[in-house]
């Protein structure tokens, strides 16, 4: 009894020891494909060589071309065989080789055979082969069959006939457009997929037109559809019909029953997919999404990951528009932050970090510090951006969040992860004053142990500008020095630049950073020496303690005002001489457009993007540019620079935007202007403003672009005098006026002469919100009160009828200029009265904060209550006046 | 758009691999990426159990049965509710040919009627064939009972 059991084992060894392929090897393979030219067929080890080629080619092995071409035919010779089996892997294989138009004329007349034969799976399957392999001239000749095909009665060629359809389509559009009376004929089928790819067959071939897709839907919606497969396809064509459809606010919303309806249909993808439709309609309200939001808080709990993953995705992203729709939810999230899937719990804890008051952001943050342990990088940065945004919303608590911040900071992490951390602790300390101290000492503790060099570079500058300006700036000397000490000569030259900001600012410490920079002069490095020899220099290191100069701090702490690339040119071109290097002979002009500008607007990183770049803003690089031109930089300090404006439709010849830089006595207007002609070569670039429709304004200084080449953005600029201190509005007509000159292709040489032309802009307004900067507060309510509330004026506005309470809230807003504090900018769905805090700086930097109170009646009628404080009642007056004349 | 459908065995060599519409250059990349994606997560999986997981707009959903593990790979229209129904039609469709979840010896034995059971679910990244008794009758070439 006992032998059998033991050779039973021994099978099963050999079993999970030996792959029948072992050893496989083309060349072999190739020789045994020789059988199917025997006159005498083996179907079953045709089958087998077949299953062998297969596997070759499943593994990534590829054949010559000669080989492909002697197996294809060695294939085609098996069609004598009337083996089933056998004919059904000569299908596959024919499709996997995907022979040569000149080779496919070989099997064309046995496929041809088949596809009339009275065997409908021979039918079904010659269709599948001749349409992966035909071009559009035998196409034509097939044409006919395929027609017949789809309304088939049996599903399988009907089938077959379809999907071979949709994919034809890419390819001959034309002729498969010819077959939509069948396609239509097979939506009606009674068998479910069959109707699924008509349907989306029909859909394909009428996407462009409107009605046609509007009357599908119409019809189908009231009718059956039989698999949930087409349903779902049913309901994404619904929401594209509700989406091109005129905004019908006031009825129902057509095809929202259907919808709704949909939500309760037994198979779940159909109820994902119509909640998804109903949360992604435009401008749906809370009653709308109700239903969909309550199926998808079930299956938050469901038992499959497949649909907690769906649930929570489609959750994500109603947050984003909806957050409070989504905070019922909030407790069944919470659970699936312990989710083993940590897609789910990333998504879920992103999720709630959106829709999350604060009162409960402790009790999360306590979640999400256990669960950080245990997901990668990637995932950690999505939670550390959305912990950034959070804290931004909700100020006041900058301290668990900061604390949270530090504390990950310290755990293993890659650079990326890093980055986004640091990144984002400084994003607080410049938001948020009262988080400065403890964000400085955390950065610094960080670099104690830091391995990325150019984060601790950057955390040295930064400490450099926000350290010395600190109650205490003695305590930071001890960690930068360390770096001195312990780090590599990058991060030791970085210090040492740090240590003379410091020295430069604050007088008393400057004794002792004079004992540490003279020790750095004994370094290894020659840049770190060069660096403290420098300073020494220019801090006057030779023992006399007297107050810095105003040219060393410039040299100290401002920017380097000489475009980098054009340094670089200057000093290949320096030849070493007796005469020193003077770099005041560099040009300053600048080639390409700066930075901030070249960001596409709206585009964020998002999911698992790259984190936005480190803490450069645009104003710092604006200013930049304008201070290096000399008519403008007497104009003193920029207040701020607007967002670009488009003054072209895109697309156009001449692509022109412009920037608004308001100073306090000029604005200066820059034009950034693309060529997009490459056969022309523009030059003298200037702007003509006709200011008569802005009376207080008048032209002081213009200056030209010297060339405009094809596709290199340049900019030309125009400044105005204004009355100081007043915000002055107005409108200004534009038109570019240029030398055009054609460009030889070939040589890409522009011809000498050209002639004057001009092109005309669009207006420009100047309006009262760029005298805003927008400048938020960590406590609204402390600032509020903290205000002499002598220079609080309070008035009531009527806004008229309007599309809804947050359209009329972010009118305001907008007009105002203002930054929204504490979140009071999102309205909840279907209130019907709001409070919106507003903070800024006016021209003239006098502080502004703004409390508006709406209230909107059954009628759409929005009424507002403005009332301003403002450290100058004149300002206070002025925000009503905005508002009045807006 | 179905972008691929990969079946590993369990030290991660690849048994079958189908792209649609993923350029030569990156199927590398998502080779690589899935086979660790598996290693990673799979371990101590039950037979059938779904996992999922997005890398930019693209969605995974893979699972285990025997020692193969399948991962597939969409975007647009498949994502990883779609998936999930077509990765459901794929396993029934392996346990089928198989007659049970099947070892690697028997997966590779039955290799030629696993390909024929892909070609009739998944025409060039579109669904096409979602049930197991009826793909069980195509691969013969014997009509749908339901004609």
């Amino acid at each position: 009894m006992a032998q059998p059991l033991v050779k039973k084992d021994d099978d099963r060894d050999d079993e999970a020891e030996y792959s029948p392929f072992l050893g496989i090897e083309k060349g072999a393979v190739l020789q045994e494909a020789r059988i199917f030219n025997d006159p005498q067929l083996d179907p079953r080890r045709c089958s087998q060589v077949i299953t062998k080629l297969l596997y070759l080619l499943n593994q990534g092995e590829s054949f010559t071309k000669v080989e492909a071409t002697e197996v294809f035919f060695a294939v085609t010779k098996l069609f004598q065989s009337k083996d089933i089996g056998l004919r059904r892997m000569v299908y596959l294989m024919i499709k996997e080789l995907s022979p040569s138009a000149d080779e496919v004329i070989i099997v064309t007349s046995s496929l041809m055979r088949d596809m009339n034969s009275k065997t409908d799976m021979y039918r079904a399957n010659a269709i599948r082969v001749l349409c992966r392999i035909t071009d559009g001239t035998l196409l034509t000749q097939i044409e006919r069959y395929l027609k017949q095909a789809i309304v088939d009665k049996n599903p399988v060629v009907a089938s077959a006939a379809l999907v071979s359809g949709f994919h034809l389509l890419q390819t001959n559009p034309e002729i498969v457009k010819r077959w939509s009376n069948e396609v239509q004929e097979a939506v009606q089928s009674r068998a479910a997929l069959v109707q699924f790819h008509a349907l989306a067959l029909l859909h394909q071939i009428r996407q462009n037109d409107r009605l046609a897709v509007s009357k599908l839907v119409t019809s189908l919606t009231r009718g059956t559809v039989r698999s949930p497969l087409a349903q779902c396809l049913l309901i994404r064509y619904t929401s594209q019909v509700i989406r091109e459809s005129s905004n019908v606010q006031n009825g129902d919303r057509p095809f929202y029953d259907y919808l709704e309806g949909c939500l309760r249909h037994k198979a779940e993808m159909v109820i994902f997919e119509a909640a998804r439709a109903i949360t992604e309609l435009s401008g749906v309200t809370s009653r709308e999404l109700t239903p969909a939001i309550t199926v998808l808080q079930l299956f938050l709990s469901s038992s499959k990951p497949v649909l907690r993953f769906a649930a929570v995705r489609t959750l994500n992203k109603v947050a984003m528009t909806h957050p409070m729709a989504v905070t019922n939810c909030n407790i069944d999230m919470e659970s699936l932050i312990s989710d083993q899937n940590r897609s789910i719990a990333t998504l879920a804890i992103t999720t709630l970090l959106k829709t999350g008051n604060e009162s409960s952001v402790d009790r999360l943050m306590k979640q999400i510090t256990n669960f950080m342990s245990d997901i990668a990088d990637e995932f950690k940065i999505v939670v550390v951006e959305a912990i950034r945004s959070l804290c931004l919303k909700f100020p006041l608590k900058y301290r668990s969040l900061m604390n949270f911040l530090s504390n990950i900071l310290r755990e293993e992490g890659g650079f990326e992860y890093k980055k986004a951390i640091v990144d984002s602790i400084v994003f607080l300390i410049r938001d948020i004053p009262d988080a400065k101290e403890s964000g400085l000492l955390h950065l610094c503790e960080f670099i104690e142990d830091c391995e990325f060099t150019y984060l601790s570079t950057q955390i040295l500058h930064f400490l450099g500008i926000e350290g010395p300006k600190t109650s205490d700036p003695s305590k930071y000397i001890r960690y930068i020095y360390n770096r001195v000490i312990l780090e590599n000569a990058t991060v030791r030259a970085s210090a040492v630049s740090t240590l003379a900001k410091f020295g430069a600012m604050v007088d008393s410490l400057k004794p002792r950073i004079f004992v540490l920079l003279r020790r750095c002069l004994f370094d290894s490095d020659d840049e770190v020496r060069d660096r403290a020899t420098l300073y020494l220099n220019t801090l006057g290191g030779d023992g006399t303690v007297v107050e810095t100069d105003k040219d060393v701090k410039d040299f100290l702490f401002g920017s380097l005002d000489i475009p980098l690339v054009n340094l670089e040119t200057s000093l290949k071109n320096y030849e070493p001489s007796e005469k020193p290097f003077d770099i005041s002979s560099v040009p300053r002009e600048v080639k390409s457009q700066p930075l901030a500008e070249k960001k596409a607007p709206g585009k964020k990183p998002t999911g698992l993007g790259a984190p936005p770049p480190g803490p450069t803003s645009a104003i710092d690089a604006y200013e930049k540019l304008l201070s290096s031109i000399p008519e403008f930089s007497s104009f003193g300090k920029l207040f701020k620079s607007s967002a670009p404006v488009e003054l072209t439709e895109a697309e156009t010849e001449y692509a022109v935007n412009v920037v608004k830089h308001i100073f306090d006595r000029h604005v200066v207007f820059q034009y950034n202007c693309t060529n997009t002609i490459p056969e022309q070569m523009l030059e003298n670039v200037i702007v003509i403003v006709d200011a008569s429709e802005a009376e207080e304004f008048s032209e002081v200084a213009s200056k030209p672009l010297r060339s405009l080449p094809y596709d290199t953005p340049g900019q030309t600029f125009v400044a105005f005098e204004k009355p100081e201190g007043v915000p002055a509005v107005g409108k200004f007509s534009n038109m570019l006026r240029f030398i055009v000159k054609e460009v030889d292709p070939s040589t890409g040489e522009a011809e000498d002469d050209g002639v004057e032309d001009e092109y005309q802009l669009e207006d420009l307004e100047v309006l009262a919100a760029d005298y805003m900067l927008k400048v938020g507060v960590s406590n609204f309510k402390n600032a509020w009160d903290s205000m002499d509330p002598d220079t609080e004026r309070v008035d009531e506005y009527g806004l008229g009828p309007r599309e809804s309470l947050a359209e009329a809230v972010s009118a305001v807003i907008s007009l105002l200029g203002m930054q929204p504090c504490e979140g009071t900018e999102s309205i909840p769905s279907n209130s019907r009265s709001h409070t919106c805090l507003l903070s800024g700086v006016y021209i003239g930097n006098v502080k502004v904060l703004v409390r508006l109170s709406f209230g909107i009646d059954a009628q759409r009628e929005v009424a507002m209550k403005l009332a301003v404080r403002s450290d100058d009642e004149a300002v206070s007056d002025a925000i009503h006046e905005i508002v009045a004349s807006g | 758009m179905l972008l691929a459908v990969l079946f590993a065995n369990s030290e991660g060599n690849i048994l079958v691999e189908r792209f649609n519409g993923v350029p030569a250059e990156e199927r590398l990349h998502w080779r690589s990426f899935l086979v660790k994606l598996g290693a990673d997560n799979l371990k101590g999986v039950k037979n059938e159990e779904l996992l999922v997981a997005c890398h930019k707009s693209v969605y995974i959903v893979y699972t285990v049965l025997g020692d193969v593990s399948i991962f597939v790979v969409g975007k647009d229209a498949y994502d990883e509710l779609a998936l999930a129904e077509v990765i459901f039609v794929i396993t029934s469709a392996v346990k089928d040919v198989c007659g049970k979840p099947p070892t690697e010896r028997l997966f590779l034995d039955k290799y030629g009627k696993i390909c024929l059971c892909l070609d009739e679910i998944v025409w060039k990244g579109l669904l096409e064939n979602t049930e197991k008794d009826r793909i069980k009758r195509l691969i013969r070439l014997k009509p749908p009972t339901e004609v």
